[in-house]
């Protein structure tokens, strides 16, 4: 497959507009939606690629057409919203979205979040039962426990390489305060959030390799976390 | 419900308190030799007090009638019973509560009335402010419209007539106006937020991310000068809105961007200060005037010494800043740099974390 099929879930006819123009000016196929239930019936009959999904649709809610997806398929999922409230990107995340988008978008960032899903498809249908992962100038050796950077072994604490490993294993995607400190600690998630920035903190200092490049870890401010998937050829700063 | 329960028992301890003291008063009276008009007259005072004081018009209703029955059990003949041998008596008593029941609830109305006195005062003002504020952004906000529609309409009626430089060029106008409306949206947004009274989405936050964050914010195409985040030696954890913190940030940078030339340095530094965060925002641009410093986090305050050619900001950004940083329990100033330019710096309450794990 050449070309990646996208599609594009969103009811103002403006905005599908931009997002259509783009994605053809990017050499992507497409296909759009207006409603809710037109984009489960079109990502069941078509299986895109990635599904770029506006949260706030004249039909039903945007998450819960991220519920039915999810149902079957673990397409990729960016969600699109106007909403500048962080609990509704949230909600879509811990629903099983991979990544958000806010309007007012720039094209850019439009492109560069479809990129990053796109590595994370090709990461994942080439690794996904490997137990040794690589991600740039990071090697994770799951079997041995052990995570080396430039191929210096990493000193970690058991909290960080379990971090390390969540965000690793997720790779590509945004994960939320709440499913990162409930994957760590378990329990009542808002009393750790100190922790976990704390120990993110380190374990961000220690992924650093000094070269001045595009940190491995993505701060998503009062969303979440992701790691970030590199490849070899690319050095693109642009991400965010 | 909890609140109001208080509230009952503080006016029923009020008034129990001016019924007995008026009492205590009576008896002293009584024992000076004054005659039961004046202790009469005491509990009429009383009544009135209690009107004053208490929020319901029941307390003094009751008040008014405790007292006419205080007044005959304690100081008419014969004492320490509810009988009077005076003829005359049921008719003192009658006009008695009726005295302290209409001047009890001439103070209920005259209390009503101040009330709504402040109240339409308040309106008033926040009615000028919502005006003036709507003026102002309609007029601020005609002139990106005027902009972004007048090179739209352009550029589909006539594109070829224009060579390529010259539509790059008004392509790139929209663009940059239309930025322009997003940061004021932003602004607008989170002044609303605070304007409502919404609780803050507080969080312990790293100010590291919080700055690098802000800085993506900062628009980055038009300008020139140099912004640098300077290194933090340890792990500052703030407790703040991260949202409403970055639009903080975000504002006093591009500030910094707009009012300093084309060269200039601004650098963003963080560093713990007691139970507090501080964050600065400096530059080596021209400073602000002293006379400037009071009005600044005023609304709608513009400098005069702005540049020419630059678009008129709203004035709501250091507003904004001010209120939101007030919000956090903070405090906001602003500073020479040395040798010259600004520095704003704010705090934010400080958090200890101990490490779970």
């Amino acid at each position: 497959m050449d070309k990646y099929l996208i599609e594009v879930v969103e009811d103002d006819s403006s905005v599908r507009n931009l997002i259509t123009v783009t994605l053809k000016a990017n050499g992507y196929r497409y296909l759009s939606a207006m409603n809710g239930q037109s984009a489960v019936m079109e990502a069941a009959c078509h299986n895109p690629d990635i599904i770029l999904l506006d949260l706030g649709l004249p039909d039903m809610d945007g998450v819960e057409v991220i519920r039915r997806i999810r149902s079957w398929t673990e397409t990729p999922i960016i969600v699109i919203s106007a909403r500048s409230d962080d609990d509704d990107k949230i909600e879509a995340l811990d629903a099983g979205a991979d990544d958000y988008l806010t309007k007012p978008f720039s094209v850019s960032e439009l492109l560069a979040r479809l990129r990053v899903t796109q590595r994370r498809i090709a990461h994942a249908g080439s690794s996904a039962a490997e137990s040794i992962f690589h991600n740039g100038p990071l090697t994770v050796d799951y079997a041995s426990g052990c995570a080396s950077l430039k191929g210096a072994q990493l000193k970690l604490t058991p909290i960080e390489y379990k971090l390390l490993c969540l965000l690793a294993r997720n790779v590509g995607k945004v994960l939320t305060h709440k499913y990162i400190t409930q994957h760590i600690w378990g329990g009542n998630w808002e009393s750790n959030i100190g922790s976990l920035r704390v120990f993110m903190a380190t374990l961000r200092k220690k992924l650093d390799d000094g070269s001045g490049s595009a940190p491995l870890i993505q701060t998503h401010i009062g969303v979440g976390y992701r790691m970030l998937k590199q490849e070899a050829e690319d050095n693109n700063t642009q991400e965010g | 419900m909890k609140r109001s329960y208080r509230r009952f028992l503080l006016d029923l301890g009020c008034s129990l308190l001016v019924l007995s003291g008026a009492t205590a008063l009576g008896f002293l009276f009584d024992r000076w030799g004054f005659t039961n008009s004046n202790i009469m007259l005491l509990y009429q005072l009383g009544v009135l007090l209690i009107a004053i004081f208490t929020a319901h018009r029941s307390y003094s209703l009751l008040s008014a009638i405790a007292s006419v029955f205080l007044f005959n059990y304690f100081f008419i003949q014969p004492k320490f019973t509810l009988n009077a041998y005076e003829a005359g008596y049921p008719v003192t008593f009658v006009v008695m509560f009726l005295t302290a029941f209409l001047s009890s609830s001439l103070a209920i109305q005259l209390k009503k009335s101040a009330k709504e006195k402040e109240e339409a005062a308040v309106l008033i003002e926040n009615e000028r402010l919502r005006s003036a504020i709507l003026r102002t952004i309609s007029h601020d906000l005609r002139t990106p419209l005027t902009a972004i529609s007048g090179n739209a309409s352009n550029l589909l009626s006539s594109e070829e007539s224009f060579d390529a430089q010259t539509r790059r060029q008004l392509y790139a106008d929209i663009y940059e106006d239309a930025l322009w409306l997003t940061d004021l949206v932003e602004n607008l947004l989170a002044s609303t937020k605070l304007e409502n009274g919404v609780a803050l989405n507080l969080s312990v936050e790293l100010a590291d991310e919080i700055l690098n964050e802000a800085l993506q914010h900062v628009r980055s195409a038009d300008h020139s000068q140099t912004i640098e985040l300077m290194p933090m030696e340890e792990l500052l954890l703030v407790k703040a809105d991260a949202r409403l913190i970055v639009q903080v940030v975000t504002n006093l940078v591009n500030n910094a961007i707009q009012y300093t030339p084309a060269d200039s340095h601004i650098w963003i530094s963080a560093r713990r200060d007691g139970a507090m965060v501080s964050i600065s925002v400096a530059d080596d641009g021209p400073g602000i005037a002293p006379e400037d410093r009071e009005k600044l986090f005023d609304s709608f305050y513009v400098g005069e010494s702005r540049r020419s050619d630059g678009r008129r900001g709203l004035g709501l950004g250091l507003f904004l800043c001010r209120a939101i940083i007030q919000a956090h329990g903070g405090e906001i100033r602003v500073n020479d740099n040395e040798p010259h330019g600004a520095v704003f710096t704010f705090s934010l309450p400080a958090e200890e974390v101990e490490k779970h794990g």
